[in-house]
């Protein structure tokens, strides 16, 4: 098996499963090293063929796999030769703490702009315009809207918007 | 293909490319002038600890401009970086897997959630 320090990892591995699922996770879990075919894996690792080959093409998509394609000249039939890229992983995962960047520092501005309301029963938030419309009641259950403090929200979230522009060397000013 | 795994790559090094890949790694990221004066090392050395480190995929280059001359950045490669800043409590950024971003998604809030409760 191949990329064994990477594998290691907990977050790794939880991002596999969430890319592929988990009929996919014994595929993106032990990737051969050098090339494969899906027939082989899925002898390999004793899986249906069409979960082998939905994995593989969902790490293709991803930039984590890629084949070449051999024709048989007495058959004609077309074989698929992947490899696994999973070099590529630590690029991947940059790109969304990027992502996540981006979305964390939109979202705080929203907390940060609006008041809220809540309904205590139904766990339920409102704008304070939403919640006037409802005079203040819960349009589920009727009871009244409390206002809301998202510090808390608003403080976890500074913690991390730091946390990522520290490790992503990201000018919290530009 | 052959898979060198990186941790054996870094088991090889010398002291010196050792301390530089350290220094890379505290700093951050640093011009390469500065590279071998911190290092105290000759520049000629201090390109040659570069070259190896980059070689081997432990540390990236690009070229720059600094204080008027032109110069290489040394940073950490995308490996070094903490990937645990993905996860709230046991929840993966909602984002992976999605084409597009959305702040205001209810995987997000629950997400957000999680951060400020659980962490």
């Amino acid at each position: 098996m191949a990329f064994e320090d990477l594998l290691e990892d907990p977050v790794i591995q939880k991002y596999l499963h969430e890319l592929v699922g988990p009929k996919g996770m014994p595929v993106a879990a032990a990737p051969p090293d050098g090339e494969v075919t899906d027939e082989e894996l899925a002898e390999e690792l004793d899986l249906e063929l069409n979960d082998v080959r939905r994995a593989l093409f969902i790490l293709y998509e991803n930039d984590l796999a890629t084949y070449r394609r051999l024709r048989d000249e007495d058959s004609g039939w077309l074989t698929y030769l992947w490899t696994f890229e999973y070099d590529n992983i630590p690029e991947n995962l940059e790109e969304e703490m990027y992502r996540l960047h981006e979305a964390l520092d939109e979202r705080r501005e929203y907390e940060r702009n609006h008041e809220f309301y809540l309904c205590e029963i139904c766990s339920i938030r409102f704008e304070f315009g939403e919640a006037m419309d409802f005079n203040f009641e819960c349009p589920e259950c009727g009871s009244p809207l409390e206002s809301m403090d998202n510090n808390r929200l608003v403080d976890a979230m500074d913690d991390r918007l730091d946390a990522l522009e520290d490790e992503l060397n990201i000018d919290a000013d530009a | 293909m052959v898979t060198v795994s990186v941790s054996a790559a870094e088991a090889e090094l010398t002291d010196d490319e050792r301390a530089g890949l350290e220094l890379v790694r505290e700093s951050g990221g640093i011009h390469q002038s500065d590279f071998w004066k911190e290092l105290d090392v000759s520049s000629r050395k201090g390109s040659r600890i570069v070259e190896s480190l980059v070689e081997k995929e432990l540390v990236d280059r690009e070229e720059t401009v600094y204080d008027g001359h032109n110069t290489y950045y040394i940073s950490p490669t995308a490996r070094d970086l903490d990937f645990t800043l993905l996860m709230a409590g046991d929840m993966l950024s909602p984002f992976i897997g999605e084409e597009e971003v959305d702040p205001n998604s209810d995987a997000f809030s629950q997400w957000i959630m999680n951060l400020a409760y659980e962490e």
